[in-house]
């Protein structure tokens, strides 16, 4: 029995041969066939796009319209050809960005633009759907709205009654739409009022793409709002509110989402409780939704909340971090719905500290650490930053609440290897969030590490028997200089009030060479952390003070030498602080500190200490005098001939006049150094 | 202990029936939903005619639509698949749980034709890829395909799959996904409406005896127990 099969007659090579077919009935039926296999199957989309079959489809495209534009007239087979076509290209292009760019390639945009003209009604609404999915793509074309006839052709498919092709004028205009002159231009041409007019005459999926337009309109464009919103008499924006009560979940998630943008760009709208309060419980509502509405809620909630106290605080009102939990615990969500819950637990954890005091009574910590070894990369970043937000809780690290394996260890395992290259790394899509910036998976791990290293209790010997310290090491040693600071920095909270052991077996694992070139590192971040953590290093304890003697005072020639040179002034603050902590010590340590104030001199008359002691930032002025207080502190033998140094230096004097310093701390310091000075005799 | 209820007599029950008033247009509207949104073509029409009463949407859609859901009735995916997809090609292509059930009952449909290397083959090449994307496909695809395991299918675990209900079940899913498409309500409302009574004198038990609705569909008022 021969095993021809319903399958193998329609194998896709066989297929595309037929599509070169004269017959115009082989050639239509061809087309049908392929279309129908494309059509909801990814795989069967790629092994076509393999094959050439887009050129070919488009091919056909372009020779169909040749054809009626030169016999000014469309028959049916022509037509049929058309529609099987046009509705091929759009089902390559649906969802299958290799399939968007594979039809804009084959040159099929302008035919499928030229197809919105043709009198045939199936032709036309074929052409418009296509495009649309085009436009659903970051890869469609950028549409100039800056042009009148652009502009004019826009308007003009807006206006149409039918669905795809108005709905075609809504995604170019979400899609297209970036700046404010864009947005200005939208306006001024009376695309937002007929986009209001959809929104109350228009079909359910008119009313749904005039939302996404409109928030693509309105984004960081307080003036548009305000011309759009203001002219209304009564409740403006109504017919935006209004939709958030609809039926259709996706019609309350889009209108939610264009209310926050509005609110977002122009926070005098929406000052109303009544109407934040209905937004967060209708997005906290649509968490139950299971479809992609669902997925997608938690992240307009995020973009609401982020950084705003008060709405924060109006979502924990409204039970938001027990509902957010309540899903979280369901488990086997979809990767994309996990990622928006746990950000918008983070967001919601990010200032307040009832959020966290909540976050932690839930136990929701246990889901959170789950979470840090989910097979999805954008899960565990997101369980990462929420870490990193609840640990700024300071009431639960003194508690130690943090410093256990469960939340430890999957965190050190989330450190990159340290030889992976820039090109390694994962950068996250910048989203709506206000406080958006590009996230590393390894600097979202090192966040959560580093608030949990400042943990007040002896526990911190966990995250040395996991090999974390050592890791955090390696990691200085990066080339990406974000996972540099970041390690630093989480090297600093630990070592912060940690016991001497602990201490040199940091310092002995860094080793003096590599701390030293870290605090000369070509970044002022990179700088600021190797400094801090030389502060908290030698802090505290006299003998500690002798690792920045070692091989030849390695690190305290680099931090003088970093002083002299700092481009900010938190560097200065960090080196300041650590040369303060050394100057705490004996002697010699004084002697060493005053050496590095003035050999760094040079050519230059003025020592940076004078620099430091007239900045605007009274940080540094305050850990300048502090220094100045340990030098010339009456205790230590070598006091006078230091003082006389300063003095000479023209030290003294700029003290002198700081005694009415505006900050408390700088005064009282000033002082102290002038009482110590007289002690010697001034004048 | 007891709460007694209150008892609502016939004749007060009815009195304040006979109070409420309902419009005829708006019984007729919904019975015209019900006919075009289940797809009755042609009682439709006769229903317009006779009552004056417009449809909602398009009566020749309807048409269109019961053709595809006929066809799945029958068994003919394929042909269901390629109406659907010259109705609007989008449906499918955005609906990949509905895809790919119409797929699975392309292949339940070439089991139970006998058609076994075919089934494979089909499997293989069509199913076994959504199942690698989707956790709940897997398991899907796979007791379907377990049907060919069995030698009595009627009996086996999964039989349920041959029956005449999986094709009911997956055209009304298509159904019901056209319906979504041309943005019409997928449920006709009176079977809304009739739950909404059956809850109404759920809750009314609690505080009252009055004549009840017990049986939906002759309606009759059956008296409170004495």
């Amino acid at each position: 029995m021969p095993s021809a099969t319903a399958v193998n007659k329609h194998r896709p090579s066989e297929l595309l041969s037929r599509l070169a077919s004269d017959d115009p009935e082989v050639k239509v039926r061809a087309l049908r066939e392929v279309k129908n296999q494309i059509i909801g199957n990814p795989t069967k989309k790629l092994s076509f796009l393999k094959l050439g079959a887009v050129p070919a489809v488009a091919g056909i495209l372009a020779d169909s319209i040749d054809e009626v534009t030169n016999n000014n007239n469309c028959n049916s087979n022509t037509s049929n050809i058309l529609v099987q076509s046009a509705a091929a290209l759009g089902s390559f292009a649906c969802g299958f960005d290799a399939g968007v760019q594979a039809v804009l390639d084959a040159g099929a945009f302008p035919n499928l633009l030229r197809l919105l003209a043709n009198p045939n009604e199936k032709v036309a609404d074929a052409g418009a759907r296509a495009l649309r999915m085009i436009y659903q793509s970051k890869l469609a074309p950028k549409y100039d709205f800056l042009q009148q006839k652009n502009m004019e052709f826009l308007i003009s498919l807006l206006n149409s009654e039918k669905e795809n092709v108005s709905g075609l004028g809504a995604s170019i205009i979400t899609r297209s739409c970036e700046t404010s002159l864009e947005q200005k231009a939208l306006f001024d041409a009376g695309i937002l009022r007929k986009l209001n007019s959809l929104l109350g005459g228009g079909s359910l999926s008119q009313r749904d793409a005039s939302l996404e337009s409109l928030a693509t309109i309105f984004r960081n464009n307080p003036e548009v709002i305000s011309k759009f919103a203001g002219p209304e008499i009564g409740r403006p924006l109504s017919s935006i509110i209004d939709l958030v009560k609809d039926r259709h979940p996706r019609t309350r998630l889009l209108a939610c989402m264009c209310l926050i943008v509005i609110r977002n760009a122009s926070p005098h709208f929406l000052q109303d409780i009544g109407i934040k309060s209905k937004i967060i419980h209708i997005l906290l509502e649509l968490l139950d939704d299971p479809s992609q509405v669902g997925d997608e809620a938690p992240f307009a909630f995020s973009s609401l909340i982020a950084q705003k106290e008060d709405l924060q605080k109006l979502a924990l009102e409204a039970n938001a971090i027990d509902k957010l939990y309540h899903h979280l615990k369901k488990g086997s969500l979809h990767p994309r719905r996990y990622e928006g819950i746990l950000l918008a637990l983070a967001d919601m954890c990010s200032k307040l500290e009832s959020c966290r005091s909540k976050f932690l009574s839930l136990q929701v910590l246990n889901l959170v650490a789950d979470a840090l070894t989910d097979h999805n990369a954008g899960v565990r970043t997101a369980a990462c930053v929420c870490l990193k937000n609840v640990t700024r809780s300071i009431k639960n690290l003194s508690a130690g609440y943090f410093m256990n394996e469960i939340i430890v260890i999957p965190l050190v395992q989330l450190f990159p290897d340290p030889s992976t290259s820039v090109q390694g790394f994962r950068w996250q899509e910048k989203s709506e969030r206000p406080d958006t910036f590009p996230l590393l998976d390894a600097v979202a791990a090192l966040g959560a590490v580093s608030n949990i290293m400042v943990d007040f209790t002896t526990r911190k010997s966990i995250f040395v028997q996991c090999g974390g310290m050592k890791q955090l090491v390696q990691l200085a040693k990066s080339m990406e200089s974000a996972v540099r600071s970041n390690a630093l920095w989480a090297l600093k909270n630990f070592v912060f009030q940690a016991d001497n052991r602990l201490k040199e077996g940091v310092f002995s694992e860094l080793t003096a060479s590599l701390l030293s070139s870290l605090i000369s590192d070509p970044e002022p971040s990179v700088q600021e952390q190797a400094l801090a953590l030389v502060r908290n290093l030698v802090d505290g304890c006299i003998n500690l003070i002798e690792l920045v003697f070692a091989e030849d005072g390695l690190i305290l020639g680099a931090i003088g030498r970093q002083l002299q040179c700092a481009s900010k002034a938190e560097i200065g603050i960090q080196g300041m602080y650590a040369l303060c902590n050394v100057a705490s010590g004996n002697e010699f340590h004084k002697e060493a500190v005053i050496q590095q104030l003035f050999t760094q001199m040079g050519d230059k008359n003025q020592s940076f200490v004078i620099k430091f002691l007239q900045s605007n930032d009274c940080q540094l002025r305050t850990a300048t005098v502090w220094t100045i207080v340990n030098l010339t502190c009456p205790s230590s033998p070598g006091a006078p001939g230091r003082l006389e140094k300063l003095r000479n230096a023209g030290i003294i004097s700029q003290i002198k006049n700081m005694v009415n310093d505006p900050c408390v701390d700088v005064k009282l310091r000033v002082r102290t150094v002038l009482g110590q000075s007289m002690a010697f005799g001034d004048n | 202990m007891t709460t007694s209820k209150k008892t609502i007599t016939r004749d007060e029950w009815e009195k304040r029936l006979n109070d409420v008033k309902i419009r005829k247009e708006d019984m007729n509207k919904l019975v015209m939903n019900f006919l075009v949104t289940e797809g009755y073509v042609e009682a439709a029409e006769k229903f317009r005619m006779e009552s004056g009463t417009e449809p909602d949407i398009d009566l020749a859609t309807i048409s269109e639509r019961m053709a595809v859901k006929k066809a799945v009735q029958c068994g003919n995916v394929e042909d269901a698949i390629e109406k659907v997809n010259d109705l609007n090609p989008e449906i499918l292509d955005t609906n990949p749980q509905l895809f790919f059930h119409l797929q699975q009952q392309r292949l339940i449909e070439l089991i139970r034709n006998g058609k076994i290397e075919e089934a494979l083959e089909f499997a293989q090449e069509e199913l076994a890829p959504r199942g690698e994307e989707n956790q709940s496909f897997l398991e899907e695809l796979e007791r379907t395909v377990s049907l060919l395991a069995f030698e009595d299918v009627s009996n086996c675990p999964v039989g349920e799959l041959l029956d005449i209900s999986q094709r009911l079940k997956t055209a009304s899913e298509v159904n019901a996904a056209i319906l979504t498409s041309q943005s019409h309500e997928k449920d006709p409302k009176l079977p809304s409406l009739l739950k909404m009574l059956l809850w109404a004198q759920n809750q009314l038990d609690e505080k009252f005896d009055y004549p009840r609705i017990n049986d939906l569909s002759s309606a009759t008022l059956e008296d409170p127990a004495v």
